[in-house]
């Protein structure tokens, strides 16, 4: 990344190689929308390009996309109030009749509804859980990305997970 | 303890960051309480079925777009950059230096120069200029290479790291800058300073001392790390030479296994 910063700019075509899915994996678990996870990868990428100046080159390069990722989120939020739209992963779920086997039915199901679930939690709690879940990150550089202590994850994280289940509880009833 | 004390535990439990210690402790705790074994037993299911959400791929639209967005963008900033850019970032730079103040001082004549050279000729273009301005690159690049050294002695880790980085871009490495690149690589305390200064050196190889100084490096090494990481590059440049210091590596007592595996599949490799 100090090589970004020195103004060797294909270098970030590279960094762009490396990191661009696992981006967009996270801004759709966060928005539940394709077209707009892409346009957010965008809009991350280009601040990249114009603030690389300011990455100090201490800690991780992927902290940093981390955190601009969530400030182009935060944006986002406060200009469009209104609910999540959800594009589901799965549209499966909706196929009717016995063509899929039960088990693989029910599996699918439940996928979903988690996932449906998920969007019900706070986005701070959505967030800790997409970076954990999703992002495979240990508490540590979640610690690190969101600016609390490794013990304050670990609790945060349990705490998300209650609300989850407690949410997915009652949405089977 | 009570069972509110467990929560950063049954965390660490499902996505299995847990130490042994700390496993057996959580263990012996729900061993003993139903309430808890049947959170943590929940709690690992939804986690379990949580994994299986698939991530969509993004399109490849996104990459087009990015791609002309970075276009854009390069063809914006080609314009302004120059050498006065690069200057101005060594100049930024400043208090790195802040031990060696002959550099400043010559860092201040080329500040100086180019900007007489400026007055002088304007913006427009002729051959003085170009000679000028080649000889000022030089310089610039002189000064890379001292700030690099200057680096090499930052007490901070990440610092010395950023001076090995700097490396790829001195487009000729001297002497000065091999001796010291091979002396981070055989003492720097370190071990990441050690392998990025690895990493720097393969770019290096083409340099008959760098080469010398790779295969002498092998028996100075006691981190497995840095062994294994040596193995690769000897790997890579069919260094034939290099048999006889990993022979001398092997004779090391307390080699890690799996090193010694690995440096007895280089050798097979290599003859
Ligand atoms: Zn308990």
């Amino acid at each position: 990344m100090l090589k970004v910063k020195a103004g060797d700019l294909d270098r970030m075509g590279m960094l762009f190689e490396r990191y661009n899915r696992q981006l967009y994996g996270f801004l759709f678990h966060m928005t539940y929308q394709r077209e707009l996870s892409e346009d957010m990868v965008q809009q991350v990428f280009y601040k990249m390009l114009k603030y690389r100046h300011t990455f100090t080159g201490t800690g991780e390069y992927i902290h940093w996309m981390y955190s601009i990722a969530r400030n182009v989120l935060k944006d986002h939020w406060r200009k469009n109030k209104q609910q999540v739209q959800h594009e589901g992963v799965e549209a499966a779920e909706t196929i009717a009749g016995g063509l899929v086997p039960d088990e693989a039915f029910e599996k699918k199901q439940a996928k979903a509804e988690l996932h449906r679930a998920m969007e019900k939690l706070s986005e701070s709690q959505r967030e800790i859980l997409a970076l954990s879940r999703f992002q495979e990150l240990k508490c540590q550089e979640i610690a690190e990305i969101l600016g609390m202590t490794e013990g304050t994850v670990k609790v945060r994280i349990h705490r998300a997970m209650q609300e989850l289940k407690s949410i997915y509880v009652k949405m089977e009833r | 303890m009570k069972c509110e004390l467990y929560e950063e535990l049954f965390t660490g439990w499902i996505n299995k960051e847990l130490s042994p210690e700390e496993s057996g402790a959580l263990e012996r705790h729900i061993a003993g309480c139903a309430n808890c074994r049947e959170e943590l037993q929940g709690l690992q299911q939804m986690w379990d079925t949580m994994g299986q959400i698939e991530t969509p791929e993004p399109s490849a639209n996104m990459g087009v777009k990015f791609y002309a967005m970075l276009n854009t963008y390069k063809e914006s900033v080609n314009e302004q950059r120059s050498l006065w850019a690069d200057i101005k970032y060594q100049v930024s730079r400043i208090w790195e230096w802040q031990p060696r103040w002959p550099m400043a001082y010559n860092l201040a004549m080329v500040v100086i120069l180019v900007g007489a050279g400026y007055l002088f000729f304007g913006k427009s273009k002729s051959d003085d200029q170009d000679k000028q301005l080649k000889a000022l690159s030089s310089q610039v690049h002189e000064l890379k290479q001292t700030m690099m050294l200057a680096l090499l002695e930052n007490p901070s880790a990440s610092e010395r790291i950023r001076g090995v980085s700097y490396t790829s871009e001195i487009k000729h490495a001297d002497k000065q800058v091999i001796d010291a690149l091979l002396a981070t690589l055989n003492n720097d305390p370190n071990v990441n300073v050690r392998l990025s200064t690895l990493d720097a050196l393969t770019h290096l190889t083409g340099y008959p001392e760098v080469r010398e100084g790779l295969i002498k490096s092998i028996v100075e090494q006691d981190s497995p790390l840095m062994q294994l990481a040596i193995a690769d590059v000897m790997l890579k440049l069919q260094e034939k030479r290099s048999v006889t210091s990993f022979k001398e590596l092997l004779k090391q007592k307390g080699l890690d296994n799996g090193v010694r595996d690995k440096i007895k599949q280089t050798i097979t490799q290599l003859i």
